[in-house]
This record gives structure tokens, C-alpha cells and sequence, in this order.
């Protein structure tokens, strides 16, 4: 095929050391973490193994505060944002603290500029562009889907992979070529994450410590594919209809809440003030309006300052590198003339297995075409474990691999901004204060990669 | 003893491979694709077909190409087992209708969807993918006992520019096929330049005729419209492969050229204009003005 002569990397080695500070908020998570870009140490071979950022990378701190809302519930922009805001200083304090680093060590201030929801990303920046003016130091202003990619990289030493990106608010499969992030497919209408969530909200489920978190949980208990909606379109999906389809079994007459309690007949919970009826059938009440301001200023129950970890090295992190023909799903099926019932396990079940497989494929339809063999899963859905080992499967049988990172990268953090914030920076990229607005809409393939070849 | 012998013959068939499947193990792998493993093999036509006279000799067999989409284990087996019957009757009926319309795609061979493969004619030539060049690297399986033969597209390219073919008359051919397809009311659903391939033609009566002919191929993903919007998405797909593969061709002077879809789309249009209704290019253009849009608009929230 193409013989491309190996162009030099454009990025340098740094002359001396470069740390910065990562600043993220787009979403529901508030996070925080300091990066250090080093001279490569000459006895150290970490740099040889990935040519493309020469150098030694160490991280020094990743902090998150995750705003938790109340079961049925989402976010919204304006909670979210009041609770960034009350939890910014002590969260950069934090951080700075458990790197044993100042303010006046930091070298550039980045924060994400976008996408993300608008009142949460512009709390966020303020906090940079204060930090930045207090301190007098450059602000770099980062994209989301970068940072997360160029983490991935990082944490998997993968210097070239297609990559999937799956979260809250994207699902994109992505390739790189000539100084661009491309976009091969994505999702014509909701992200996967925001498919998720709204299923684990329509049926109840806990938002702690993420709704996707608990619908795998649930998964795993299910035991019947119940046909919904498959819809690729090249290398692009839909997943409107399917959660919709997904929803609507929520009203079949088989199906069942959640197992109901023996001996107790349903009247009485219904007459539990603390549960309500959803979509007809009875569920946990929905909270008030006062209770949701409380969470969001950090005094709900769940809320909590998570100090994500560190990571030395790209070896120590989970590689997932699944065999060919490993065992796909592993549940017994319903027996004979067992009573014709759905449950939220097996909803939850079918949604995964559908809308994964939808992921899967046209990944594999990405790397049929651009020809690659590595696969690199990032967002915060690439933790779900179905999906990776799903992806493995695919990957083994072309000869290939996947890598993706745990909760620590691949939720929202401050890292992943500070990495791919320093990269631009190293190449002479600043964000002039009067340009260091977000903007909610920013794609992936508007960003100019100047330090991959 | 009948029920002895029905017992034996009862075992035997329980080993033995399904025939297709036999067949593919005699065949040679050529590359996995987006789906579907393809393998090149033979057949001899059907008798039905050739009515052989004891005089003649017998027919030679033919090259085929066997498309088979193997069981995804990465996927829950009801669902894969739905997906891979829809997929083969949906490409088999795609190019029933397109070979009946007169649109260049592959012969159909036969069809086993319990099996999930195809037959089909075998073309001899390359996707436009490699003519074009492009791509991260190589798509082809790990050499294994010089298992590939592929000129480089370097090579490719070099010799069908010496027989006078160029990228621009090519890329309008491409167009014109799609509007041929679409006339026909067959919306491809996965055009990229993997899924489309070029073949010399053998003979020319007049200089005139053309040099080569562009052949539609793998229609799993086929659906069945004769709606602006459909066949304006099915080029923004085409569109957005060329912008993320081969986005411009490049100059002798080394500058950029016209983008390739540019002149994807005069063949198209030229296509249509001529052989379609009074409006429907007009209508198709301003449908993909909108989906173009749509898509640059689409949501991106984090
Ligand atoms: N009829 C054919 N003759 C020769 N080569 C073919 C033919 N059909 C497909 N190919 C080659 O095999 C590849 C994969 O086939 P395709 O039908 O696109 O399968 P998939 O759905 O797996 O992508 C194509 O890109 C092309 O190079
Ligand atoms: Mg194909």
C-alpha cells in the first residue's frame, strides 16, 4: 500500500521541564490535574516507545468532584455550574497539594473550551482565566475530544489507533491523518452516553456513581435479547429509535419494575409516599427541586472529592487485549415455561448488547477502510467492559488490538486536558485572554494536530 | 438393515461441511473487508445455461469471488444470526435490481443465507481506494506464504494513467454509476471508496469507447428509495469518506487540485440530467446542500 517515507515528529523534547495545569468541566464532572513534560533522561527508554512525543510525561495529581443527581434525574446546565463553582478552589487546591506543587511552579493554565454544556464550561474557564491573571501565566484553551484522545494515547502507548469515542455527549470513530483528528462515522442523532443515561433515569436506576455504571451493572443479570432497533448507516448510527423501542417495553405488560418483594402485595407500595409511578409502573419519587440545588452545592449524600490517581507509566494501565472467539455472552437463557416476563436487567441487557454491536461495527468498518489495526476506546463509556471485551473480539479477529484506559482517563478529568493543552502549548500555541470564550459546538476535525506528523 | 445404513449416512452428513462452506475451504482468502471475509474460487456455469452440445467442450469454469460474513462472536448470536440473514438477501436483491436496471455491479452467483455467503462475479481490477491511494496503511492481512498479490497503487496508478485514464475521468464515471444506481432506486448505504472498483475493458470497437468501466460493489447495507433525501445522504456518506481518505487530488506542481467529490458529482449530475425526470437533479442537489448542513450543525455537546 501507500509507502509513506516516516516523517520526523514535528513536537521537540522539551529543553527543561513544562507543567501544567488542567482545568475540566464540561459536563458533570469537575476536575483537575497537573502534568510534566520532561527532557528525555537518558538511561530512561520511556520515550523510545513512543516516538511521536518525545520526552517523558509524568502525572502528577488528577482530581474529580462528580455532581451526582437523584435517581430519574439529569443534569441540568445551571446546577451543574453552581456546582463547579463551589467546588473549583477547593478542587485546584487539592490538586496542586497532592503534586507538592505551587501555583508559581505552573507553567500554562489550560481548560476546555469546548464542547460541552455552556454554563458549566464557562464557570470552568473563568476559574482558569482567574488563575491565569492572578498568577501571570499563558492559557491554553483545549477541545474535549482531543484531550481524551491524546490521553488515550498516552496512557496506551498506541501511537496510531482508530479510536472510538464514546461519552456523555459524543460518539464519534475517528482516524488521523494530516494534522487531523478525522470523523468517519458518528451518531446521527443522541450520543450513546445520553442513550444510556436516559434509559438508567427511565427505569430508576441510582446516578451514583454514574447511571452507565449501574445499567452494566444490571446487564449482567439479564437473560433475554429483546429485538430493538439496529440501525447503522455506513459507518454512522442512530440511537434514537432504540431507546425509544427500549422505553416502549417499559409499558409491555410483561414487564416487571423491579422483583417484586415476596409476600407483599403491590398496593402497598403505592401508597409508599416515596415512590411514584413511572411511565404507569411504580418507582422512587423524583426530588424536589431544593434537594437537586442541595446536591449540586455539594451536600447531597453521594457527592464526594475523588482523588482519581496517578499513573507512572503507560505499562501499568490496563491494556485490554481480549483473544479471538472469547466466550461473547455468558448468560443462561430463560428455561422452558419459565413465566414470559421483562425485566429492567434484561432491558438493560438488550440495550447494551444492541447498540455495542451497532459501536463495534462500524468501528470495524473504520479500520477496513483506513487500514488500521489498533483500536483505542476513550469517553466515558469506554469503561463499560461489555464494550471492550466486544471490541477485543473484533479486533482479535482482524489481527489487531484494543486498548482503553479505566475510570481514571477515560471519565472526564483534569489530565487529559493539562496533556493535550501542554502538547499544543510545546508548539508555540497560545489562547489570547479576549479568545478564551467555550464554545458548546466544537468538533473534533476543527483542531489543527501540528504535533503529530 | 435400512435403519443401520440411515444411521451411518446420518453421521456422515453430521461432519461433513455444509457444501459452500467446503467450497470456501478450497477457496483462497483475498482480504477481510468491513463485514466479510473474500475468498476467490471457480465454478462452472450452470448447464441450464449453456446447453452443451456433446461436440463442444465443456465450458471452462469461471473465477468467483465468495463473500462470507462469518459469525461475528463478538455479538449476541440471535442478533448476529438476523443481521447476517438480512444482510445477504438484502445484497443479493440489490444486485438483482441493479444488474436487471443496467447499473454495473458483479453477477450474482448464488446465495446461501444460512451459511451467510454470496457468489458473485469476479472483477478483475482494484477499488478506487487503491487507485486513489490514501488511507493510514495497508488493509490487507499479514503476509502469510505471499498470500497477496497487489501491485502497489503507486503501480496501479502509473499504469492506468499510461493507458490514458485519469483521475478525474474516473471519478466522474464513479458519479455517473451512482446516479445510474439511484435511478434505479437502489440507495447504496455504504458508499466509500472501498465499495467500488475499477475494470479495464477488454476490446474497443471506436477510440471512443471508454477505457474502463467502475463496478458498484457490497450492498449489505442497501435499501430500496427513490426519495431526494435518501440518495442526498447516501452521497454525504461518499462525501465525508473522500474528505476523511482523499480529500483533493494533488497537482503535477504539487498544489491542490479540485476536491474529488467535486468531480464525483458533475458525473452525477450529468447522469441524472440526462436520464432522470425533469427536476430530480435540482431536487437531489438541494437536498444534500441540507443534509450537508444538517451535519455541520449536528450537536456536539460534551
Ligand atoms: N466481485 C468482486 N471481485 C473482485 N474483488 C472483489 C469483489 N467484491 C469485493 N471485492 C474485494 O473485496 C473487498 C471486500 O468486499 P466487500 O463486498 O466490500 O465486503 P465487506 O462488506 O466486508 O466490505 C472489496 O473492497 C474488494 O476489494
Ligand atoms: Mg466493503
Amino acid at each position: 500500500m501507500v509507502k509513506r517515507a516516516a516523517r520526523p515528529c514535528p513536537l521537540q523534547a522539551p529543553t527543561k521541564p513544562v507543567l501544567a495545569l488542567g482545568l475540566e468541566g464540561s459536563a458533570n464532572k469537575l476536575g483537575v490535574g497537573l502534568i510534566l513534560h520532561s527532557p528525555p533522561s537518558a538511561d530512561s527508554p520511556t520515550a523510545s516507545t513512543s516516538s511521536s512525543d518525545p520526552g517523558s510525561v509524568s502525572i502528577l495529581s488528577n482530581i474529580r468532584h462528580t455532581y451526582v443527581t437523584p435517581p430519574g434525574e439529569g443534569f441540568l446546565p445551571s446546577d451543574t455550574a453552581r456546582h463547579h463553582k463551589r467546588w473549583a478552589a477547593e478542587v485546584v487546591e487539592k490538586a496542586l497539594a497532592s503534586a507538592g506543587k505551587t501555583m508559581e511552579d505552573v507553567d500554562v493554565v489550560c481548560f476546555t473550551k469546548g464542547p460541552g454544556m455552556g454554563a458549566p464550561l464557562q464557570t470552568v474557564a473563568l476559574v482558569a482565566r482567574t488563575l491565569a491573571l492572578m498568577y501571570n501565566k499563558p492559557l491554553v484553551g483545549v477541545n474535549h475530544c482531543v484531550g481524551h484522545i491524546e490521553t488515550g494515547r498516552l496512557i496506551t502507548a498506541s501511537p496510531s489507533p482508530i479510536v472510538l469515542y464514546v461519552s456523555g455527549g459524543n460518539t464519534q470513530v475517528i482516524a488521523y491523518s494530516q494534522q487531523r483528528y478525522r470523523i468517519f462515522g458518528e451518531t446521527l442523532d443522541i450520543a450513546v452516553g445520553n442513550c444510556l443515561d436516559r434509559f438508567a433515569r427511565i427505569i430508576g436506576l441510582s446516578n451514583d456513581p454514574s447511571p452507565g455504571a449501574n445499567i452494566e451493572k444490571e446487564a449482567k443479570k439479564g437473560r433475554r435479547l429483546l429485538p430493538l432497533p439496529y440501525a447503522t448507516k455506513g459507518m454512522d448510527i442512530s440511537l434514537g429509535g432504540v431507546l425509544s423501542a427500549a422505553e416502549a417495553y417499559t409499558r409491555d405488560p410483561r414487564f416487571r419494575p423491579t422483583n417484586p418483594p415476596k409476600g407483599k402485595g403491590s398496593s402497598t407500595s403505592a401508597e409508599d409516599p416515596s415512590t411514584i409511578k413511572i411511565n404507569g409502573k411504580t418507582g422512587t419519587a423524583m426530588v424536589s427541586q431544593e434537594e437537586r440545588r442541595r446536591r449540586a452545592a455539594g451536600e447531597g449524600p453521594q457527592a464526594s472529592m475523588q482523588d482519581v490517581g496517578l499513573s507512572t507509566g503507560p505499562k501499568k494501565v490496563a491494556k485490554v487485549q481480549l483473544e479471538a472467539g472469547g466466550e461473547a455472552v455468558d448468560v443462561p437463557p430463560p428455561a422452558e415455561g419459565e413465566e414470559d416476563i421483562i425485566t429492567p436487567a434484561d432491558l438493560c441487557f438488550s440495550l447494551q448488547e444492541t447498540v455495542f454491536a451497532m459501536l463495534v461495527e462500524i468501528t470495524e468498518r473504520a479500520m477496513a477502510h483506513v487500514g488500521g489495526r489498533e483500536v483505542l476506546i476513550v469517553g466515558g463509556v469506554g469503561c463499560n467492559e461489555r464494550l471492550q471485551q466486544m471490541m477485543g473480539i473484533m479486533a482479535g479477529e482482524r489481527g489487531g488490538s484494543v486498548f482503553s484506559t479505566d475510570e481514571r482517563f477515560c471519565i472526564d478529568n483534569g489530565i487529559m486536558i493539562a496533556h493535550a493543552g501542554l502538547l499544543a502549548y510545546r508548539m508555540g500555541y497560545e489562547t489570547p485572554l479576549e479568545e478564551t470564550s467555550c464554545t458548546q459546538r466544537f468538533r473534533t476535525d476543527e483542531v489543527l494536530v501540528n504535533w503529530r506528523a | 438393515m435400512p435403519s443401520l445404513s440411515k444411521d451411518v449416512k446420518a453421521q456422515v452428513e453430521a461432519t461433513r461441511l455444509p457444501p459452500i462452506l467446503s467450497l470456501i475451504e478450497q477457496s483462497q482468502l483475498i482480504k477481510q473487508g468491513a463485514e466479510a471475509k473474500v475468498y476467490k474460487s471457480t465454478l462452472f456455469p450452470s448447464p441450464l445455461c449453456t446447453p452443451s452440445s456433446s461436440s463442444s467442450p465443456p465450458p471452462p469454469a469461471l473465477p468467483v469471488l465468495l463473500k462470507h460474513r462469518f459469525p461475528k462472536t463478538y455479538r449476541h448470536s440471535t442478533l448476529d444470526a438476523l443481521l447476517t440473514r438480512q444482510r445477504v438477501t438484502g445484497e443479493s436483491r440489490a444486485l438483482v435490481r441493479c444488474l436487471k436496471a443496467g447499473v454495473k455491479v458483479p453477477g450474482l452467483r448464488c446465495v446461501d443465507v444460512k451459511q451467510g455467503v454470496l457468489g458473485m462475479e469476479w472483477i478483475e481490477g482494484w477499488s478506487v481506494r487503491e487507485v486513489l491511494g490514501g488511507g493510514q496503511e495497508g488493509d490487507e492481512l499479514p503476509d502469510e506464504d505471499g498470500e497477496e498479490e497487489e501491485e502497489e497503487p503507486d503501480d496501479v496508478q502509473e499504469m492506468l494513467k499510461g493507458l490514458g485514464v485519469d483521475h478525474d475521468s474516473l471519478l466522474q464515471a464513479v458519479g455517473a454509476e451512482i446516479a445510474k444506481m439511484h435511478l434505479a432506486e437502489v440507495i447504496h448505504g455504504d458508499l466509500t471508496t472501498s465499495n467500488m472498483m475499477v475494470r479495464l475493458l477488454p476490446t474497443r470497437a471506436s477510440p471512443n469507447d471508454p477505457l474502463f468501466e467502475v463496478v458498484l460493489i457490497d450492498f449489505g447495507l442497501s435499501s430500496v428509495s427513490f426519495l431526494p433525501e435518501d440518495r442526498a445522504v447516501d452521497l454525504y456518506v461518499l462525501e465525508r469518506a473522500f474528505a476523511s481518505t482523499h480529500p483533493v487530488s494533488l497537482l503535477p506542481s504539487g498544489e491542490e487540485g479540485v476536491p474529488h467529490f467535486e468531480q464525483v458529482l458533475l458525473g452525477y449530475k450529468r447522469a441524472v440530467e440526462e436520464k432522470g425526470k425533469k427536476g430530480e437533479c435540482s431536487r437531489i442537489e438541494k437536498r444534500l446542500e441540507e443534509v450537508r448542513m444538517r451535519g455541520r450543525k449536528r450537536s456536539m455537546v460534551g
